[in-house]
């Protein structure tokens, strides 16, 4: 999962991209309105954290373009609880809507609600032959036992497992799961599936020669 | 209560000065009126009174056949209708003829009729008497030498004498209710239409009272609702001439005052608050995250480090928060003395020395000696803010030329620099609350700055102005009075 996160307050912005990463998901960030909406044009996000007062294009402006020509799920941050900011987000296009403070652990949940509802997703739990993988506590079973994955590792399968039936291209699972800022070494995306696959059972994944991988 | 209501007070003095009048002219038009009819009653008693006198012309004898009273009067007069000629030709001692006019005045036993009655010279008792006289009719006492006609009032009678030359008495009197009656009539009547007058202008007056404090309710419904929190209520009053157009107008511009002050207020708490949600979420998200599982010492060195910076910019802005809402509050914060301006601004460059050696920015002093009485500290916080800001807002190695003079009586104080320059469509808020021309939050910016100065200088009676070009520098001045 990518997603961007545009934020003018350096050290908020710093930090969400931190515990974003943590999490598991590729992010990238942007520091005024209108880098934010270069990004969010130019890179298919699976969803943007947005703040409302962004210097050079505020957020509502940014949204209202970017609606233009993309359905990319908006989770809106804004330091402002009134109730008719809160109507105008969601009016303008926004998907949810959250008040500065808030708890990093809601950020998290909305976040996850967002890409469920984008995806067609009912639940936090996929099941893939007798893999269980939680969206939410970011953990696999296989059977009964616990099984551990990386943070990349598990983002790769979540993303085929979202995407089930798809067959998902190496160039869009580069862009869904490494941000601008990975290294070429973490670009290694064989090595991961090679790992998941040793993992979980080397039929969980199939490659499709030339094309890509698919969960079926 | 209605006695409360000033309509009901003016309405119901208004009734009792009206009563008041109204009685007073229905009493003299009625007592008028009374004095009116007795005296034209009096006019006919001493006219008959004159023809009876015309008709005795003579001394008048005690007539030995007196006829029965009732009887006699008819009987002459009947005996003389064929003859024109007044008795006054008659010889004296004769049976005493009357005018046949006389006949229908005195003809009738009917009590409300006129009567008559003669007494002869020296004689007590009368020589004759018309038959509807009253008993108990007596001469009245006269001197002989009085011969005008009297009235005089007895009872319910009224009656009229004349003593004659010859000293016989006529008396003519009637009764006087019927004269009574009318008046009470009349009176009836003044008093009903009186009632019906009073009525009419109170209706009226209440129409007026009605119309006239109909804008004094809307005032005071726009004022209820006002009291009660909606401030963009107004009085709508139609007529502005009027001393209640105006008062409505002076309360409704007072009230947009108020709606202005508040929207003010508002916007400024709701600023306020906007500008420590950022720094908390930093504080709250920072936090959070570190703890969200092991770190590394650097890790929790630079979380530490990143919330104390949240919380030093929480300081500052509270510092501001406060210090705006003092010097909002009045003047009594100010420890005025007298000092030379000249010698605060060198103070102040000395403070901001390091900051311009590390921009590598030259300033310029020109100071000639200004004198004023102001709070020498607050006066030091403006210069110190306004140098701040032509550094951080200038170019590396530019320059700040500061000076001071005295021009028309006041202190004058200008920061020019070489800067980056303020937009013109920002200029006009420079001064405002949180307004930051660059939008980029740099840390350390409340964005409350120049709000302070602006504060500062306005509680010393002074005044600052800002002119900029773009990407050429600004130029900020202070006028202080001396």
């Amino acid at each position: 999962m990518r997603i961007l996160i545009v934020e003018d307050e350096p050290r908020l912005q710093r930090n969400l991209v931190k515990a974003l990463r943590e999490e598991g998901y590729a992010v990238d960030a942007a520091g005024d309105g209108e880098d934010g909406l270069y990004k969010a044009e130019a890179f298919n996000y699976d969803a943007i954290i947005l703040d409302v007062m962004l210097p050079r294009l505020d957020g509502w402006e940014l949204l209202e373009r970017l609606r233009k020509k993309k359905r990319t799920p908006v989770l809106m941050l804004t330091a402002r609880d009134g109730h008719n900011d809160r109507v105008k987000g969601l009016d303008t296009g926004a998907d949810d809507y959250l008040v500065k403070p808030f708890d990093l652990s809601e950020l998290l949940a909305r976040l996850r609600a967002l890409i469920r509802r984008s995806t067609n997703q009912t639940s936090s739990k996929i099941e893939i032959r007798d893999v269980v993988l939680d969206t939410r506590a970011r953990s696999a079973l296989r059977g009964e036992t616990p099984v551990v994955l990386t943070a990349r590792e598990f983002a790769i399968i979540e993303y085929l497992a979202i995407h089930r039936g798809e067959v998902i291209t190496r160039a869009e699972m580069y862009e869904h799961l490494f941000d601008e800022n990975d290294d070429t070494l973490s670009n290694l995306l064989d090595v991961h599936i090679f790992s998941i696959r040793k993992k979980l059972g080397s039929e969980v994944i199939a490659t499709r020669r030339g094309q890509g991988y698919c969960i079926e | 209560m209605i006695f409360n209501s000033i309509k009901w007070r003016l309405l119901l003095w208004m009734a009792f000065l009206l009563i008041l009048i109204l009685t007073g002219l229905g009493i003299a038009i009625c007592h008028i009126h009374l004095a009116d009819q007795l005296s034209q009653f009096d006019d006919r008693l001493e006219g008959q009174v004159a023809t009876l006198t015309a008709a005795l012309s003579g001394p008048v004898t005690p007539d030995p056949d007196e006829h029965p009273p009732g009887e006699t009067p008819g009987d002459v007069s009947a005996e003389q209708t064929n003859r024109p000629s007044p008795p006054v030709d008659q010889p004296d001692a004769g049976p005493l003829r009357l005018p046949p006019a006389f006949d229908g005045l005195f003809g009738t036993r009917n009590t409300n009729s006129f009567y008559f009655v003669l007494w002869a010279h020296g004689d007590p008792a009368p020589f004759r008497e018309s038959a509807n006289a009253p008993d108990g009719v007596t001469r009245p006492h006269v001197s002989n030498k009085d011969t005008g006609t009297h009235i005089r009032v007895r009872h319910r009678f009224r009656e009229a004498y004349h003593v004659t030359e010859h000293g016989d008495c006529v008396l003519v009197g009637r009764i006087v209710d019927s004269e009574y009656e009318e008046a009470r009539h009349f009176a009836l009547l003044i008093f009903f239409s009186g009632a019906g007058v009073l009525g009419l202008i109170l209706a009226a007056a209440w129409w007026l009272l009605v119309r006239a404090l109909r804008p004094l309710e809307k005032i005071s419904a726009a004022a209820l609702k006002i009291a009660s929190g909606d401030l963009s209520q107004r009085i709508n009053v139609p007529e502005t001439e009027s001393e209640l157009g105006r008062l409505a107008a002076v309360l409704n511009s007072t009230f947009a005052r108020l709606e202005t002050a508040f929207a003010q207020q508002r916007q400024f708490t709701s600023d306020a608050s906007h500008e420590l949600r950022t720094p908390i979420s930093v504080l709250i998200s920072e936090a959070q995250t570190t703890l969200a599982r092991e770190r590394t010492p650097d890790d929790y060195r630079e979380a530490l480090a990143a919330s104390l910076d949240a919380a030093q910019k929480m300081r500052r802005l509270t510092e501001s928060l406060l210090e705006l809402a003092r010097l909002d509050a009045g003047q009594e914060m100010l420890r005025r003395e007298n000092t030379n301006l000249a010698a605060i601004v060198q103070d102040s460059v000395k403070f901001v020395r390091a900051l311009a050696v590390a921009r590598r920015v030259q300033i310029h002093c020109d100071l000639a000696e200004a004198k004023i009485f102001c709070d020498a500290s607050r006066i030091a916080q403006v210069v110190t803010n306004l140098l701040t800001n032509a550094i951080n807002y200038n170019y590396d190695e530019g320059e700040i030329w500061i000076t001071t003079h005295i021009e028309g009586g006041a202190a004058v104080l200008t920061v020019v620099d070489s800067g980056l320059g303020i937009a013109p469509s920002a200029l006009p808020r420079v001064f405002e609350r949180f307004f930051q021309a660059d939008e980029s939050r740099t840390a350390g910016n409340t964005g409350l700055g120049l709000s302070i100065c602006k504060a500062i200088v306005e509680a010393h009676g002074g005044s600052i102005e800002v002119s900029s070009s773009l990407g050429r520098g600004s130029t900020f001045t202070v006028y202080l009075p001396a």
